[in-house]
């Protein structure tokens, strides 16, 4: 959920608490102050009538008013005196329905002791609207000024966290491989001119701790180079020797052995280092087909050892725009896996199409781990021990580098490479 | 052969002399950029090997030295950094070919036979061995002068075996030969022994001896001894 948002929703849960707790509050203080009123008036008529019949012991001729009934009764035998205001439903004898009312009784003596009753009844429904009507506007008004703060506070915290979105915005575009500054905005507030000083802290150190580990990397697959053609010219002239014994052939050869994984892999390390750092910028515009191609005529005679047979299916010319070496590398690291994780009597089938490629081949196993995995570095089954691990991750490099996707499918023991070769066709 | 090995690293330098020489070359070794800019003023080479990376300068300015006094050694360039654009400025001012460190002897012979072949033997470019003869002009292979059907890669094994007469030659060595150094192949030593056992076949059909031999643990060798 959204910080604005949720803000928001605290905002309208307690303010909303607090505008039905008003309303219900102010509708009981009004109502208690109409009914005091309505009391007071009901007792002043009381007074009245009682007033006028205690000195003349006669009951006064009003009439009965509009909604407002008097009932005054004159006994000949004294009452106990007691007084009680209450509410009363009556029967309207002209519209026929129940009506609120409210009410006074009072039982009296007059001064020569005859009893007398007083029944003062006033209706409550104008009241009562008046009442409700009073609620309902103060329900509104409470609704709109909730309304408008609601708004009001959307509004304010949308520019006062604007400048914390961007940065976050921009923090997630970092790329670390590029030199580009991170573009923080102008701020006053406080808080956030922090935060983006800690950022552009944070991803300078990041990017020069990033740039020092790409420079010591490639430093050091430079330096091994040489020391590695030291060892493998003198194990060969140590080779030549002829008087050598089994023994000795036997260590040779496994150091013979180590020393050639070695370079492979000083060989594949710097080859990435090398698409890192654009080392391949000539490009032209060349045909897949006639590379796949190529490549399968390279690994013809493997395939024949292997008896695997190879279909090649070209929809498109597939022209695409980068670097020959690259592209060479790229999909002979496809075709030379589909070969080395291939069965005897295993197939292999290319398919070339308008915006991709695939490989699928044959295989004695099907793949357990995550698809994602098998283009990492250093990434080995333990089918091919012998495999540096550093051949999917190369083709993922090169595929990043010119935007293109590489994904991986295995169902049952066919295993298939597509490569998205058009980035503009590519749905992402 | 009369050659000079520019490389500033002393072992890389005496390994690299040590085998040239039981090749029976004449070597010669300079470790900097100033006793390679005088040598090769100095004394005709059939081919200079030469490291690019010196520690007094780059051996891409003794090409271009070179090549402005108009002195046609045959140059084959060492280098560690394997980076395109030396390889292709190297090639584009004159020398004759490109080897990344760590190569194996083998590979390095056969190049500089190969630029040898191209410079000194113009018009007879061919190699023998007792019965056998490779045509390098016409990539065409005679044993007893029959002319044998061989197939691209067969052509190429033969022929970097024949330079490497007597030597043994790694499996390793032959996979990088016939394949390239990008390509990770782990499982074709197999392979390098089939094609080996086919060209074996149609040099003995042929009427050929049996010249390749097996080492054991190490690889092949091709001699008629």
């Amino acid at each position: 959920m959204k910080l604005l948002t949720k803000s928001t929703f605290y905002y309208l849960f307690f303010s909303n608490l607090t505008i039905f707790a008003g309303v219900v509050l102010l509708y009981l203080a009004i109502r208690k102050d109409v009914y005091r009123q309505i009391d007071d008036s009901l007792v002043t008529e009381k007074e009245i009538i009682q007033d006028q019949i205690e000195q003349t012991d006669t009951i006064p001729d009003f009439a009965v008013s509009f909604g407002h009934q008097i009932v005054v009764q004159l006994m000949n035998n004294p009452l106990h005196e007691f007084q009680v205001i209450n509410d009363t439903i009556v029967s309207d004898s002209f519209s026929r329905t129940d009506q609120p009312f409210r009410y006074l009784y009072y039982a009296g003596n007059t001064k020569r002791n005859k009893g007398y009753t007083i029944r003062i009844l006033q209706t409550l429904s104008e009241k009562k609207e008046l009442l409700e009507h009073i609620s309902l506007y103060m329900f509104l008004l409470f609704i709109s000024l909730f309304l408008m703060t609601i708004l009001l506070n959307y509004l304010i915290s949308r520019k006062l966290w604007h400048p914390f979105y961007i940065t976050v915005d921009n923090a997630e575009k970092f790329d670390i491989q590029s030199d580009k500054p991170l573009d923080l905005p102008e701020t006053n507030i406080e808080e956030f001119q922090q935060l983006n000083k800690v950022f552009d802290k944070m991803t300078r150190k990041m990017r020069s701790d990033y740039l020092n580990l790409k420079e010591y990397n490639e430093n050091a697959a430079h330096e091994i180079q040489t020391p590695l053609a030291i060892i493998r010219s003198k194990l060969e002239i140590l080779m030549q020797r002829k008087e050598l014994k089994k023994e000795s052939i036997n260590l040779i050869k496994s150091i013979n052995e180590a020393t050639t994984k070695l370079f492979k892999l000083n060989q594949g390390l710097l080859l990435i280092s090398k698409i890192e750092n654009l080392y391949f910028q000539e490009e032209k515009e060349i045909s897949l087909n006639e590379i796949i191609e190529n490549c399968i005529d390279n690994y013809k005679e493997i395939m024949q050892l292997k008896k695997i047979t190879v279909e090649m299916e070209s929809n498109d010319p597939a022209i695409v725009k980068m670097n020959k070496t690259l592209a060479e590398v790229l999909i002979s690291n496809l075709i030379s896996n589909a070969v080395r994780y291939n069965i005897d009597d295993g197939f292999i089938k290319c398919s070339v199409n308008r915006g991709f490629l695939t490989i699928s081949n044959s295989s004695a196993v099907s793949l357990k781990t995550d698809p994602e995995q098998i283009f990492r570095r250093f990434h080995k089954t333990s089918e091919n021990p012998q495999s540096v691990g550093l051949g999917l991750s190369i083709v993922k490099k090169i595929s990043d580098t010119y935007n293109m996707t590489v994904t991986y499918t295995c169902i049952g023991n066919i295993h298939q490479l597509r490569l998205d070769y058009n980035p503009e066709l590519n749905p992402d | 052969m009369k050659l000079l090995i520019v490389e500033d690293d002393r072992s890389l330098s005496t390994a690299i002399y040590d085998y040239l020489k039981m090749e029976g070359h004449i070597c010669e070794t300079a470790q900097n950029y100033k006793q390679a800019l005088f040598k090769a003023a100095d004394n005709r080479y059939d081919c200079i090997i030469l490291d690019i990376g010196l520690p007094d300068g780059s051996g891409l300015d003794i090409i271009r030295e070179m090549k402005a006094n108009k002195l046609t050694d045959g140059i084959l360039i060492l280098s560690a950094r394997g980076s395109i654009d030396d390889k292709l400025t190297g090639l584009n001012i004159g020398a004759d070919d490109y080897l990344t460190k760590p190569f194996h002897f083998a590979e390095l012979s056969a190049r500089i036979n190969s630029i040898y072949r191209r410079k000194s033997l113009l018009g007879l470019n061919e190699i023998s061995f007792n019965e056998i003869r490779v045509n390098t002009a016409d990539n065409q292979v005679y044993v007893n002068n029959n002319c044998l059907t061989l197939t691209r890669k067969e052509y190429d094994l033969l022929l970097f075996l024949v330079t490497n007469r007597n030597r043994i030659i790694t499996k390793e060595s032959i996979v990088e030969h016939l394949w390239g150094d990008e390509v990770i192949l782990t499982d074709s030593f197999d392979f390098v022994y089939t094609h080996l056992k086919n060209l074996r076949k149609k040099i003995t059909m042929a009427g050929g001896k049996n010249y390749i031999k097996s080492i054991y643990g190490f690889g092949y060798k091709f001699s008629d001894s």
